[in-house]
């Protein structure tokens, strides 16, 4: 079974899957910890849904889809840091109507677009066979920056997590971290469109982080349990989907469910807890 | 000694139509550990968000003799240590009580520096002055409410400010550990010459260095003065608007009611 699985990664549109594949799952799972952390999961929804919709306007006017939709993403990081400033206002229900608004706008741009649906389709549910160099390309600059990002400002990011009003009080950027954060959201969702599509990323952006939750109370343990969660999901995915004939994006989100669902039930951190209540009960 | 390190100038928070904080002034010198008394609602909390930072407001503020908004420079906020009310922390949330309390130093250390070994020897340091080694290694989500507050202080000390804003670090803890905390916050005033402002609902347990009082109702100052007056019987009763009566035994302010 391995040879012909070697074999094959001699092809390009292989090769460009398999670095597809892990990039994917790296990006994903590197912001899956920042979703995961900060409570913000529907903040992510939000913005595979503005991606989503951005790309589908993009397909609409003739323009490449990423560029649409990373565009449509920094304007919904544009309302929506703002927002979660605010404590005035309960931030889930604008979400709410904010990505049942983005949602709208992408089957209004589908309805029109109806000859060139199989496109449009891809960008729901993402084609790891089908990705073009560029895309490739943008995928591995994206990564890229995330991981730097994280490396360089590992410390300022530990305290932004753990409390943002904190953080500012201590002098951190926080603001500046936040908001990074935000469009770095913005930019690994859109250039994902192809890899996983709209639909399906949201998956890889909360079980990689919700995977580390289960296993470590050290940070950088954290990332890289994360990371090693993703790319291990993305990867044992694309090679079941091949062998097994099946859509790649859909077994790559399945994998990663049972990923998470064995480091849940393995937990150490939760037999621990399971212990103390124990005793106290004793 | 006499320099004014807080200065509020007829200062008024407002959120859409309520008035939180109502042209309050306030002046406070270096090294003085100042009461902020009030029942809940009074703004307390408000007052604090201003001098920390958080919150907009008109009139002015000046601190170190400068006057300051709610945007600050990464300077002018490190000298303002700000221990909060509460802060939620999950119990599986990836983050141990010295890490917590290493984050107080990060902005002193500054963007691109690495906070190496140097800085959690530091921070192990203070927390053994503080008593608090023991906790040093658990995860902080599953500290018990007064085991964080202390963590909390301790967090804020690593950031060496020259202001310490306490959000009633006492509450909803049980007498012995109150009595632990306001040690510690004794200790700090007077090793590290800080400028306390301690807020409280509760006028029987509080710092012994506390020689002033503030106290806030409604979001106006009814009293501003030495502790003893601001705690007597007539001025209690006016601020709660209950009859209350206080009396003192062995340097402790005790307090009775119908
Ligand atoms: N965002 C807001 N919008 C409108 N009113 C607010 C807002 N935040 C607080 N308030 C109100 O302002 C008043 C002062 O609040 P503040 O939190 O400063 O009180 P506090 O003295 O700290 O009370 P406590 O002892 O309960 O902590 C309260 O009546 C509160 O209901
Ligand atoms: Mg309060």
């Amino acid at each position: 079974m391995i040879d012909p699985l070697i074999d094959i990664l001699t092809y390009p549109p292989i090769q460009r899957a398999a670095i597809a594949c892990v990039l994917c799952g790296a990006s994903c799972s590197l912001l899956s910890v920042f979703v995961v952390l900060m409570k913000m999961p529907l903040i992510g929804v939000s913005m595979s849904h503005a991606a989503f919709a951005g790309a589908v306007l993009g397909t609409l006017a003739g323009i490449n889809p990423f560029l649409s939709g990373f565009v449509v993403c920094l304007l919904a990081a544009g309302v929506l840091g703002p927002l979660s400033d605010r404590t005035d206002l309960a931030p889930e229900n604008m979400l709410g109507i904010l990505f049942s608004f983005l949602m709208g706008i992408a089957f209004l741009g589908m309805g029109i677009l109806t000859r060139t649906k199989a496109g449009v389709l891809n960008l729901m549910w993402g084609s790891l066979l089908t990705l073009s160099r560029f895309d490739v390309t943008i995928l591995a600059v994206v990564t890229g920056v995330l991981v730097l990002f994280v490396a360089v400002f590992f410390k300022e990011i530990r305290a932004v997590l753990f409390n943002r009003r904190l953080a500012r009080a201590s002098g951190v950027p926080e603001r500046m971290i936040y908001y990074a954060l935000l469009f770095l959201t913005g930019a690994v969702v859109s250039s994902n469109l192809a890899t996983v599509g709209g639909l399906l990323i949201f998956a890889l952006l909360v079980q990689p982080g919700a995977t580390a939750l289960q296993l470590t109370y050290d940070m950088k343990h954290f990332f890289l349990i994360s990371a090693a969660s993703g790319v291990g999901a993305c990867a044992s995915g694309l090679v079941i989907s091949y062998i097994f004939d099946l859509p790649s994006g859909a077994s790559v989100v399945l994998t990663a469910t049972v990923i998470f669902a064995a480091a849940y039930v393995f937990s150490p951190k939760r037999r621990r807890a399971r212990l103390k209540e124990r005793n106290r009960i004793i | 000694m006499n320099e004014q390190l807080i200065a509020l100038d007829r200062v008024t928070v407002r959120k859409t139509r309520t008035v939180l904080l109502d042209s309050v002034s306030l002046a406070v010198a270096r090294g003085e550990l100042v009461g902020i008394i009030g029942p809940n609602g009074a703004g307390k909390t408000t007052l604090l968000n201003v001098i920390a930072g958080f919150e907009r407001f008109e009139g002015v503020l000046s601190l170190f003799g400068r006057p300051e908004t709610h945007r600050r420079s990464r300077e002018s906020r490190l000298r303002v240590g700000y221990i909060p009310q509460s802060f939620p922390v999950d119990p599986s949330f990836p983050i141990l009580a010295v890490e917590a309390v290493m984050t107080g130093a990060i902005g002193r250390t500054g963007l691109f520096r690495s906070p190496g070994r140097r800085q959690k020897e530091e921070a192990m340091a203070l927390m053994e002055t503080m008593r608090l080694s023991h906790l040093a290694a658990r995860p902080l989500g599953q500290l018990s409410g007064g085991e964080r507050q202390k963590v909390s202080l301790a967090r804020a000390i690593l950031q060496r400010p020259d202001i310490l804003l306490m959000d009633e670090p006492t509450a909803n803890l049980d007498i012995a550990v109150q009595k632990e905390v306001l040690d510690l916050v004794d200790e700090i005033h007077r090793k590290e010459a800080l400028t306390v402002l301690f807020v409280t609902h509760d006028f029987t347990m509080l710092p012994v260095a506390m020689g002033r009082a503030v106290l806030l109702d409604h979001g106006r100052m009814l009293f501003d003065g030495d502790i003893d007056t601001a705690l007597s019987g007539e001025t209690l009763t006016r601020l709660f608007r209950y009859p209350l009566e206080t009396f003192r035994q062995k340097g402790r302010r005790f307090i009775s009611y119908d």
